[in-house]
């Protein structure tokens, strides 16, 4: 049995001109793996993850043929119930640690949240809980650092605050959305190898939502390819290059490279993209 | 056109700049590269005036500048920013982003630079009295290049000027600026992460690392994979790029 099973997953906006499909007919399965969305903005992939959370609510509609976390039927399931799963079974690492985390709130604090309400568990068990997880993301020091608040951090520790958040409760499905584009490329690795390790040792399903197509390609096990609300590919990992999708193709050709000799970059044809994609639809 | 002399920048205790020097010749495109905090962006605001407090020598385009005082070199020089989201005026309609710089230097027949400007950047002229919420990321970062290049200015500094925009539409204004650049005869000194950005637009590269030129190379060197530095290097790696 899949972690998690979606069928035919669509999210509706209305608006003056009538309803907007921005996830239109979205159907996956995900193990105990690492599966990367990659799209641009207004493709959809962020919109997905939130839908697969239940964080969408109205006037957006969403609607699925199947949607399956762990066995349990997530369509029409109330909020108290939502409420036990999210950052207990699933959880969520935001872009921006900056936007993310409570400005006031000290981050031992701030990660002990998640363990007040989902367990009984006392004081002292979680404050250990909560050092276990920092150690768990590699800082160093993390008494000092769970006695900080999130501005005495860095961008790239910061997002690892954000990492421990999510994991002390051992979830076993984590999506990330855009979890290194606010960081320096030298601090990437690191969060992308700690989110990579606890996949590893703790048997956890790994949802990558990004933009940045080669970062996908190295980390996952299996890349879906959006545009419009749509899968237009699916990919194994390091099979890039064996992209067909006329999108897929178009992105990789507008990428400038570290030896790049081109005196124009390509062009994603947005109008013959569509005309493709009318005559493979149906 | 830009020369740096042992530049030395310090906020408070802290010295952000550690004399550093660069010259850029005319009509070339020279790259700081470097991470957060390594004081990339506060060179190009030294030079334009943003910085008070800074030790050395600085000429820009013939202009030799003092520290705290603010040479008047806004026809000589101009600067994009990152964020096309942050950098328009969100109640001032595209044309008036445009004409405000003609306003300001008094400089006749701004309707027909206007539209000669919305050509250049290759925005539809349907677009001149829209708002920027009424526009894409991309349609908006040409509308911030076309505000830097109303006074025709020979230098323009682009503090990473597209990395928040997405891959296909990054490719565009990129080809834009090498275009404008080839065009107009510009010179740029481009802020950026992204070493195959540099790649593609820059003659030049400087690596910085806290606040110090850890190398200076030029791009066929990094075409190459060939950065000598540590820094360099570790850059080239942590890009995935070797």
């Amino acid at each position: 049995m899949s972690l998690l099973a979606v069928d035919n997953l669509r999210v509706t906006f209305p608006s003056d001109q009538g309803p907007v499909e921005v996830v239109r007919g979205l159907s996956f399965a995900l193990g105990r793996e690492r599966l990367g969305i990659v799209g641009e903005s207004g493709s959809g992939k962020s919109m997905t993850g939130r839908a697969i959370m239940g964080l969408i609510g109205a006037p957006a509609r969403v609607t699925a043929d199947r949607l399956e976390f762990e066995g349990r039927d997530l369509r029409n399931l109330p909020e108290r119930e939502f409420r036990k799963l999210r950052g207990a079974r699933m959880s969520m690492v935001l872009q921006d640690p900056k936007f993310s985390l409570n400005p006031v709130i000290r981050i031992g604090d701030q990660i002990a949240e998640a363990l007040e309400f989902h367990t009984q568990l006392s004081a002292s068990a979680r404050r250990a809980r909560v050092l276990e997880a920092l150690e768990a993301v590699r800082i160093d020091d993390p008494e000092r650092v769970a006695r900080l608040y999130p501005h005495e951090v860095s961008g790239g520790m910061g997002q690892r605050v954000m990492i421990a958040m999510m994991v002390v409760m051992q979830p076993a499905l984590m999506i990330a959305d855009e979890p290194t584009s606010a960081l320096d490329v030298s601090v990437r690795g690191q969060v992308l190898d700690i989110m990579d390790d606890l996949v590893r040792r703790r048997g956890m399903g790994l949802l990558l939502i990004s933009h940045d197509l080669n970062m996908v390609a190295r980390w996952c096990d299996r890349i879906l390819v959006m545009y419009r609300g749509q899968i237009v590919e699916e990919l194994g990992a390091g099979a890039l290059n064996a992209a067909q999708h006329p999108y897929t193709r178009g992105l990789l050709a507008s990428l400038p490279k570290l030896n790049e000799e081109r005196a124009t970059l390509p062009i994603l044809d947005r109008s013959a993209l569509d005309g493709f994609m009318a005559g493979t639809a149906r | 056109m830009i020369d740096v002399q042992n530049l030395t920048v310090r906020y408070g205790d802290t010295t952000v700049l550690h004399g550093v020097s660069l010259a850029v010749a005319e009509g070339e495109s020279f790259a700081l590269v470097g991470e957060s905090g390594s004081g990339k962006s506060t060179i190009l605001k030294a030079l334009v005036g943003q910085v008070d407090d800074w030790q050395g020598q600085m000429t820009l385009a013939g202009h030799a500048l003092q520290p705290g005082r603010r040479a008047d070199l806004a026809r000589q020089v101009q600067m994009v920013f990152q964020d096309p989201y942050g950098s328009l005026h969100p109640r001032r309609t595209v044309d008036d982003t445009l004409a405000e710089p003609l306003a300001i230097h008094g400089i006749k027949g701004r309707d027909a630079r206007v539209l000669a400007m919305l050509d250049a950047v290759g925005l539809p002229r349907r677009f001149r009295f829209r708002l920027p919420h009424q526009l894409s990321g991309g349609q908006r970062q040409r509308v911030a290049i076309a505000r830097a290049l109303m006074l025709e200015p020979r230098v323009l500094l682009l503090d990473e000027p597209t990395s928040a925009l997405d891959v296909s539409v990054q490719a565009e204004i990129l080809n834009l600026l090498k275009g404008l650049r080839a065009e107009k005869g510009l010179t740029f000194l481009l802020v950026t992460h992204d070493l195959p950005v540099v790649s593609f637009l820059c003659d030049r590269l400087a690596v910085l690392r806290a606040g110090r030129v850890e190398e200076a190379a030029a791009v066929a060197t990094l075409r190459a994979a060939g950065l000598r530095s540590g820094y360099g290097r570790e850059l080239l790696e942590r890009s995935g790029l070797v």
